[in-house]
């Protein structure tokens, strides 16, 4: 992997100022709301890019991780009505066990069966969410969850913070000694035995590590929308992210969240055109991927900055 | 001296064929042997048993004194086995470095301190020096053994397997690479198994052979004896023939 240079440290900068700035240039709450939306994408397709991207094992499911850390932030609200604070540290332990529980049966095995038990993992959830409803509001879901910030925009930069923290904390570890690990799984699995490399330790402590800060995100998304839903946990949320992370250039990282963010945008932007709208988008994509199958962001910021390197 | 590698009666079906057939043998520390045999003796099946790739059906490995079957085979690369393989897995898409960086990061060798340093010591050691920042898939064949040799050597062994290392290789490159292993075996007083099927190569650089045909272990010997052994020819150049006309 590429080590990083000033000019992607500036570019960050860059970025992150406009982002920041945005809603005192536009004051209206509605581009707040979407920024937030954005933020949290960024914070999802990060992660899910950390451990599929880098190891190659893609997930599914990674709604179950989402849903779980928004259905904590949800229980902890309306059941015990904790401080709202609590429910950030508690939603990413319970998407850290719920992350153990699926990957320690599936990860030692090989080829699509992850990816599958991921995709049913996160189906059942949400028929458990249907079929409990007296616990989780069924279809209806869990409501009048405490903000954890009261301004929108404070909350928005603290959104934004933490999906800052998650692409440089994620970014750090893909870089390191751990990170080479990964993609040498996503390589080839019986040279990283021959090597000596615990193969499934790696697998599900990078599978723990992308399931923590999904839950986060979850938690975070729960707390701005103040009530949480079944469709956080239907398969529409993992694609969404799996794409953004294709869009992004997989593997990068910071072209997942970047990616996250333009998609997000472009969701909003197109909701003028109605019913065309699941069109444009779905189109869109599609000549990306396939015009483009290593991605748009990542490739492209590389190539604009190779002379600066 | 004692013995580091002790076979016994191993085993291996695969439904109705039999690679592997009560393979006993010992290897002793510092021994250079070679498994000498045509191809689809069993060579790299029992390889792939020893190294824990695959479970025999039957029999028992000692390495080291301790048991090593059912192990999985990163463990049995940190109890001090090593292998390579004979159709070279290199880490596409990663320089040299790097692919000998991933077997410095197993506990075996966690006294490595400065990763970096010891993977391009290793690049050094097996003539692949300077060249730590190419990537591997530009290398020729010749280069990815070497590559396959210090990504084994990485984990520190006691055991170094060898599957067919000369394989695909021209006279030139082979030389070179027996040169290497040669030094590998003498300074590091290494123990060394290696299978091979070409005679010529394999007779000048081991110091015992085990022979295989049709997954049975047919002679144990020095390689002077070895090549004169009937059972040996039989294998390699078939029956003589007063023996076809008798049969």
């Amino acid at each position: 992997m590429r080590r990083i240079s000033l000019i992607d440290i500036a570019g960050a900068i860059v970025l992150v100022a406009i982002l920041a700035l945005a809603p005192m240039f536009v004051s209206s709450n509605y581009l707040t709301g979407v920024l937030t939306v954005c933020a949290v994408y960024g914070i999802w397709a990060s992660s899910w890019d950390f451990m599929s991207g880098l190891t190659g094992r893609e997930n599914f499911g990674h709604s179950l991780f989402i849903g779980a850390g928004a259905y904590t932030a949800g229980f902890l609200a309306t059941i015990w009505s904790t401080n709202p604070w609590l429910s950030l540290p508690t939603a990413v332990g319970v998407a850290i066990a719920f992350s153990l529980l699926v990957g320690f049966p599936t990860l030692r095995l090989r080829g699509p069966y992850f990816a599958l038990a991921m995709l049913s993992a996160s189906a059942i959830l949400q028929r458990l969410c249907l079929i409990f409803w007296e616990y989780t509001g069924g279809e209806e879901g869990l409501y009048g969850l405490d903000p954890l910030i009261k301004s929108p925009l404070h909350y928005y930069w603290f959104v934004l913070a933490v999906l800052v923290v998650t692409v440089i904390v994620l970014t750090l570890l893909a870089q390191s000694h751990w990170g080479l690990l990964l993609r040498a799984i996503r390589g080839d699995e019986a040279t990283c035995q021959a090597a000596g490399i615990n193969v499934t330790f790696y697998k599900i402590a990078s599978l723990m590590i992308s399931a923590g800060f999904a839950g986060l995100g979850g938690a975070l998304y729960a707390h701005y929308q103040l009530q949480v839903s079944p469709p956080l946990f239907s398969v529409v949320v993992s694609i969404t992210v799996i794409i953004m992370v294709y869009v992004g250039g997989i593997g990068s990282i910071y072209g997942a969240a970047v990616a996250a963010i333009l998609l997000t945008l472009l969701t909003e932007m197109l909701r003028g055109f109605g019913e065309y709208r699941l069109w444009i988008y779905t189109l869109t994509l599609m000549l990306i991927l396939f015009f483009l199958p290593n991605g748009l962001i990542a490739p492209l910021w590389r190539r604009l900055t190779e002379r600066l390197r | 001296m004692t013995d580091l590698l002790e076979v016994n009666g191993v085993t291996k079906r695969f439904g109705g064929l039999t690679a592997v057939k009560n393979a006993t043998f010992t290897l002793k520390k510092g021994e250079f042997t070679g498994i000498l045999g045509p191809n689809g003796a069993g060579k790299t099946t029992l390889f792939n048993i020893l190294t824990g790739f695959m479970q025999p059906t039957t029999g028992t490995i000692h390495f080291n004194g301790e048991l090593v079957r059912e192990l999985a085979p990163y463990k049995i690369v940190n109890r001090g086995m090593a292998r390579t393989f004979q159709l070279t897995r290199p880490f596409v898409g990663m320089n040299l470095l790097e692919n000998v960086l991933v077997a410095c990061m197993s506990p075996r060798a966690s006294n490595d301190k400065d990763k970096e340093e010891r993977a391009s010591y290793l690049l050094a050691q097996v003539g692949l020096g300077g060249r730590d920042k190419e990537p591997v898939e530009t290398l020729p064949y010749g280069d990815l053994r070497r590559l396959e040799i210090a990504r084994a050597l990485a984990t520190r062994p006691d055991l170094l397997l060898l599957d067919e290392p000369f394989a695909g290789l021209g006279s030139g490159e082979i030389e070179q690479l027996a040169q290497l292993i040669r030094r590998l075996h003498r300074e590091q007083n290494l123990t060394i198994l290696l299978i091979e099927h070409k005679l010529r190569e394999f007779m000048a650089l081991v110091s015992r052979v085990i022979a295989m045909n049709f997954g049975e272990i047919i002679a144990v010997g020095p390689p002077e004896e070895i090549v004169k052994n009937e059972k040996v020819i039989e294998a390699y150049i078939g029956k003589t023939e007063d023996a076809h006309a008798s049969a």
